[in-house]
């Protein structure tokens, strides 16, 4: 089996029938749902709900015992973190995972891991042309940071900046990867209201300019029905609501979810 | 006038010894820093690393009879089939665990080498003889041991190769992106395993210059694994992370140990050299926990 081109509007990723359990905790029971090429996909739910154990099964961290995941027309079996990345998923973290030593630069250059090609050994012997490749790849990197709007703090260690800041950063490297599958762990989690405005504006264009498929998981609701084309809710491991913003909203477990009535 | 000129001649000829000592022991040091730098890991194996390296160019060599260099890349094999094992068998199963379970793991493979290295090549002290100097240079009345001399310019060639490497190389980056955070170096597509080897193959190497040094100094014996303890104090002084700081450190200790043999020895009873650089760590860390070159640590709450 070989991956497939996929065209705006057909199934990049399907989930089937998945299931996760930590020992005797179920983190996500009988899940299946798909994320189509070029929408914004949420994921939503009260805490525990599973959403960022399926972001992990999504892009390798997790190995679901039950269920396959499908990417790009291609069902895989285990698969390690690194090789989701080479195949075009790019990810964030609910609790930033930045690289905190290191410069915004140097954070975002790291992004471009998978695209630089000079290896170590070509990299000592032919050094004038590992310089030029990494200058190629330090100019995609210059245009991301303008597009995120931080050059202010290119050179600023990145454990040194204010969080809503590392959130974006962080989102840069992703971008750095040039990911067909974005996923966002709660992108807007901890941020003022003008940087959630900043932030859903980075998302859509990402979407938009670069074609980017994204899946990401939010708490603001408002923030979800606004930007996102479709939403599935999970609750306890399972999947209880999946459709367009409007139809989740009428949706009544998905209310007693949030509500606490149906508990 | 004539005893004050022989004694500043006699100063310079202690410092700049103790200088040369200090670069073997930075020597050693980069080999922890490399490790550590790259995966926050304090591979207490280092100093077993360098006896293993060293007891098996050595015994390579004997058995086959063959020239250093040949031993020599036979070692670099070696050690290169060791940083597989160590992935393979132990770091492997221990992607995201606590640094101290790392750090005990570590302790293990230093057992592990010190038994294995003298099972396999026995315990008598060897020859390491690679055709190093071992006369004085008389600079103007300052006597400079030759291999000493030698086992400086190797740790600046050393240390400017690391530096370069770490800094400056794709690869030298995914190093330092593993070191701090594991997840997020696997979602921008790196592979720890690869890392692992490729950081743990340096040291090895690392590991085999050291030993060869101390070894054309020594002999190759048991005590060299000891050595590696000298490397604590030039790292406290020098930070964990800092492949300068490894060489400012080691050149410290090694100056500060002599001249307080020489100098100072005297009114306390001597054998000062034992445990000058333990006690000039522990008043640096007074001051300077993070060493004089080490990252600041600065935690958000």
């Amino acid at each position: 089996m070989t991956q497939q081109e996929v065209k705006p509007g057909e199934v990049l990723l399907q989930v089937d029938d998945i299931s996760l359990s930590f020992g005797a905790v179920r983190a996500i029971s009988d899940v299946s749902f798909d994320i189509l090429k070029g929408e914004v996909r949420a994921i939503i739910g009260p805490n525990g709900a599973g959403k960022t154990s399926m972001l992990n099964c999504i892009n390798g961290f997790y190995h679901p015992q039950q269920g396959t995941i499908t990417y790009k027309g291609q069902t895989r079996s285990q698969m390690k973190p690194f090789e989701a990345a080479a195949q075009g998923i790019g990810r964030t973290f609910q609790n930033v995972a930045l690289f905190r030593g290191m410069s915004t630069l140097d954070n975002i250059m790291t992004g471009r891991n998978l695209k630089m090609k000079s290896s170590l050994f070509s990299s000592m012997i032919w050094w004038g042309s590992a310089q030029k490749e990494e200058m190629q790849h330090r100019r995609y990197v210059e245009d991301i940071i303008n597009f995120l709007e931080i050059e202010a703090i290119r050179k600023t260690p990145v454990g040194r900046l204010p969080y809503g800041l590392q959130k974006r950063v962080e989102l840069g490297r992703a971008l750095a990867a040039e990911p067909e599958l974005l996923l966002l762990d709660e992108p807007m989690a901890g941020m003022n209201v003008e940087e959630k405005e900043d932030m859903c504006r980075f998302i859509l264009d990402v979407n938009d300019e670069f074609g980017t498929t994204i899946c990401l998981i939010e708490h603001d609701m408002g923030v979800v029905m606004d930007i996102s084309d479709r939403v599935m809710v999970l609750d306890y491991g399972g999947k209880i609501g999946d459709g367009v913003p409007e139809e989740v909203r009428a949706n009544q477990k998905v209310i007693d979810a949030y509500l606490g009535g149906g508990h | 006038m004539e005893t004050l000129m022989s004694d500043f001649l006699f100063f310079v000829e202690v410092l700049l010894s103790g200088l040369l000592t200090g670069s073997l022991y930075s020597l050693v040091a980069l080999g922890f820093v490399l490790i550590f730098k790259a995966s926050g890991v304090f591979n207490f194996a280092q100093g077993a690393m360098m006896l293993f390296a060293a007891l098996s160019m050595v015994g390579i060599q004997e058995m086959l009879g063959v020239h250093w260099t040949v031993a020599f890349l036979v070692t670099v094999a070696v050690m290169v089939g060791l940083a597989w094992c160590v992935e393979k068998f132990v770091l492997g199963k221990l992607v995201n665990q606590e640094p101290i379970i790392l750090f005990m793991a570590t302790i293990g493979v230093t057992f592990f080498l010190d038994g294995f290295g003298q099972t396999i090549w026995g315990s008598d002290i060897r020859v390491m003889d690679i055709g190093l100097p071992d006369g004085v240079f008389d600079v103007g009345g300052v006597f400079i041991d030759q291999l000493e001399l030698v086992a400086g310019m190797t740790a600046a060639a050393m240390v400017i190769v690391l530096a370069v490497f770490f800094n400056k190389t794709k690869i030298g980056r995914a190093l330092r992106a593993v070191a701090d955070d594991h997840q997020a170096a696997m979602s921008v597509g790196i592979s720890l395993r690869y890392i692992w080897i490729v950081v743990w193959t340096v040291a090895g190497l690392v590991g085999l210059v050291a030993g060869i040094m101390w070894g054309s100094k020594l002999g190759v014996q048991f005590s060299l694994s000891l050595i590696a303890l000298k490397a604590l104090p030039v790292l406290m002084l020098g930070g964990f992370t800092s492949i300068p700081g490894a060489i400012v450190g080691g050149l410290i200790i090694g100056a500060g140990e002599k001249l307080a043999e020489i100098y100072l020895g005297p009114f306390v009873g001597g054998a000062i050299e034992n445990w000058f650089a333990y006690m000039l760590a522990m008043v640096f860390l007074l001051f300077r926990p993070q060493g004089l070159f080490g990252e600041k640590i600065i935690e958000r709450v």
